[in-house]
Parts: C-alpha cells; structure tokens; sequence
C-alpha cells in the first residue's frame, strides 16, 4: 500500500456519518413515484408524408396518407415511452416545412440539448450565431409546434426559473424531473452492450443486468460496444 | 423480497449508499435525492431481484447507475489552474484530492468510490458495474496514476 492508498482511504473513509438519521433517507416507498403516463393520451397529432407537424392538447390524430398515419402513429407510441420513464429519445421523423427559417434553426438546436440537460435562451441563441437575440429565441421555442418531441423544455431561463411553457411551468418541472430520473445509455452487463433508452435491444434487458453509462467512450473505456441498431456513438 | 424486508435491508445500508452518492456528487442534495431515487428503483424492481446476489452488491449497483447518470448531467469543471512549482508537499491535503478526482474519468472515480469508502473487492465492483475483474483492476490503476499525476506526486 502505497502514500496515494492511504490519503484515498482517508479521504473517503472521512465518512459523512449520518448516525441515526439514515433512516430518513428511505423514502416512502408505496405510491412511489409520479408518473405521467396517462398523459400519453392526451395530445392531439397531427402529421404529413414527411413526419409529424403538429402536436397540441387534444385527442386522436389528423393525418391524410398512410404513410402520415404511420408517423403519428410512432409519435403516439414512442411518446407513451417516453412519459413512462422508457424512452430517452425520439425517432419519429418531424416535419418542419411550414416553420420560418429562423424558428427552424432555432427548434432544430433545441433538438441538440441532451437528454435531461438544460441551456439557457441565451446560451441557445449564442449557438446559432445570434447571441443577441435571447428573446427571439424564447419566442421562437414559444411556437414550436411539436413540443416534446423537439425538447423547447429543456430551454430555461439564465436565472435558472423556467420561463414560459405552452403546457404550464407545472408540466416544466414534471418533463424535466421525469427525464431527470431516466437514464440515457443503458448497458447490458451480459452482452456489454450499450444502447440508448427506448432501444428495442435495451428495452428487453433484464432488470438485473442493467448497467449505466454517462457517455459512449465511458461504456467504450470499460469493454462496452455500442448498439449497431440505436447507434449511441452517432447521437452523441 | 417483501416491503418490510426491503425496508430492513434499506435502512440498513442507506448510510453507506449515501457515503457513496455524496463522495461522488460533492453535495448533500443531490447525494440525498441520488439515494432516495435509488431505492425507489430498486423498491419497484425488487420482483426481478436475484438472491444469489448479495442485497448490498444489487442497491450498489442500483446507486451507481443513478450517481453516474447524475454525473453525465453535469459539464466537465474547467481546467485547474497549474499548482505552484514542482514542491513536494508533506502530505496529499483532502482539498487538494477532491479536486484532482474530479479529473478522473467518471467509470473509474466511480470504482475509486465504491473501493475506498465502503471497502468492496475487485470482485463486487465487477459484479456491480458488469465488467471484468481485469478492467476493474486496470480502471482502479489508471484513476491512481491520474491522482498521482494531477497532484504532482
């Protein structure tokens, strides 16, 4: 055992006891924790050839050709995953041709915030090369037409409150706790591999081999590969 | 498992989990909230729990996930200004060794945790993150040799 053995040991030993309030730490474990699966129902899409356009408050789904009704019907089933904790991501094509450009810019960059991460409008706006034009960029994620699906709640103010959301800040704070208690990339202790969350190969590891992983190279430094069907490396 | 055994099991490990969660999260909130989101997992998995496991080698798993999940949220701190000339100090300060893990790859920092607060073997930290006992050993090496080069020992 060497000196950098002995200042570990110390460091960590240096336990922050908690004595007999441990116990307070088991949280109260029936009735668990909320969950906003039967919102999935409750949102209205609408979609064309080329992917869904529009998704607000409602029921049922408008969309003309077969190919339209397949895209709504991705989006209303890839959404009832990801309000149950089961998805990290979308899939489902999103079709922005009717979006002034720079609103497109701006949803498109929205679409770049990580999965349970947020930025601030400013931070957004620096991003496309706009730094001065924070509002404009609120006002823009203010009409984005497929909320959730193009993630404008992960965009909050500087200050850190939340700013406007068309569903109410209360809906906010649910998305982001919600994604706040997903993970991202899940591991498969048997196959080591690593796929993203809503994968069709993650979604049938079992419970007991489930291993979780900050980024792809972390997975990659510990004999993990990446998943040739949800291609983590490529998302990232 | 049934809930009251779960909750014996809990309770009982819940001060180890939490030394865990706050050695690798810096702070009391989040090391809480990282517990208690644990066992609310592990609670509503408890069906598919393995008792061939070792109860504390599952909650530590389960921990892990959400603390490195925890983790992958939070950016990178920026680049420690170079510390003062090539003395060697007397002894590593405790100060001096938080900040140098945070530049320790999370997998790693991760073993480190698990290895030096709570004493668990190659073995169990293996088994807790789903790798090889040699990747352990090597992780656990590099995290070291990375210490040792970001304090200047």
């Amino acid at each position: 055992m060497d000196r950098m053995d002995t200042a570990l040991r110390e460091f960590f030993g240096d336990a922050v006891v908690l004595g007999g309030r441990a116990h307070r730490l088991v949280p109260r474990l029936v009735g668990g924790p909320v969950t906003l699966e039967k919102l999935a129902g409750r949102f209205r899409i609408e979609a064309t050839d080329r992917g869904v356009t529009r998704l607000y408050p409602g029921r049922g789904v408008l969309a003309e050709s077969a190919r339209a009704r397949r895209h709504a019907a991705q989006a209303v089933e890839e959404l009832g995953e990801y309000l149950a904790g089961r998805r990290a991501f979308f899939s489902v094509d999103v079709d922005l041709a009717g979006v002034a450009p720079f609103q497109a810019r701006v949803l498109a960059e929205a679409g770049r915030i990580p999965f349970g991460e947020t930025e601030s409008y400013a931070e957004l706006a620096r991003r496309i090369g706009r730094p001065r034009a924070a509002r404009a960029v609120g006002n823009a994620l203010g009409a984005n037409p497929v909320p959730v699906i193009v993630p404008c709640h992960r965009v909050i103010r500087g200050d850190g409150s939340w700013g406007h959301y068309a569903f109410g800040g209360e809906m906010k704070t649910r998305l982001l706790a919600l994604e706040r208690a997903t993970p991202a990339l899940v591991g498969c202790a048997s196959t080591r591999i690593v796929c993203r969350r809503g994968c069709p190969h993650e979604q049938r590891v079992g419970e007991a081999n489930r291993v979780v992983f900050a980024s792809v190279p972390d997975a990659r430094s510990v004999g993990y590969r990446p998943c040739r069907a949800c291609r983590p490396d490529a998302a990232a | 498992m049934d809930e009251a055994t779960f909750t014996r099991h809990a309770e009982a490990y819940a001060g180890r989990l939490y030394a865990v969660a706050y050695r690798l999260l810096r702070n009391r909130a989040d090391a809480e909230d990282a517990v208690q989101r644990a066992l609310l997992k592990a609670f509503a998995a408890r069906a598919s729990y393995a008792p061939q496991w070792a109860v504390s080698t599952w909650l530590y798993r389960v921990l892990s996930n959400v603390c490195i999940d925890e983790l992958r949220r939070r950016r990178p701190p920026p680049e420690p200004p170079p510390t003062g000339g090539g003395h060697h100090a007397p002894r590593v300060e405790p100060m001096d060794l938080a900040r140098a893990l945070d530049r320790v790859p999370r997998e790693a920092r991760l073993l480190l945790a698990l290895h030096y607060v709570n004493g668990l073997s190659y073995r169990e930290l293996a088994k807790i993150r789903g790798i090889s006992v040699n990747t352990v050993k090597s992780q656990l090496a590099r995290g070291k040799t990375i210490l040792r080069k970001a304090l200047g020992d």
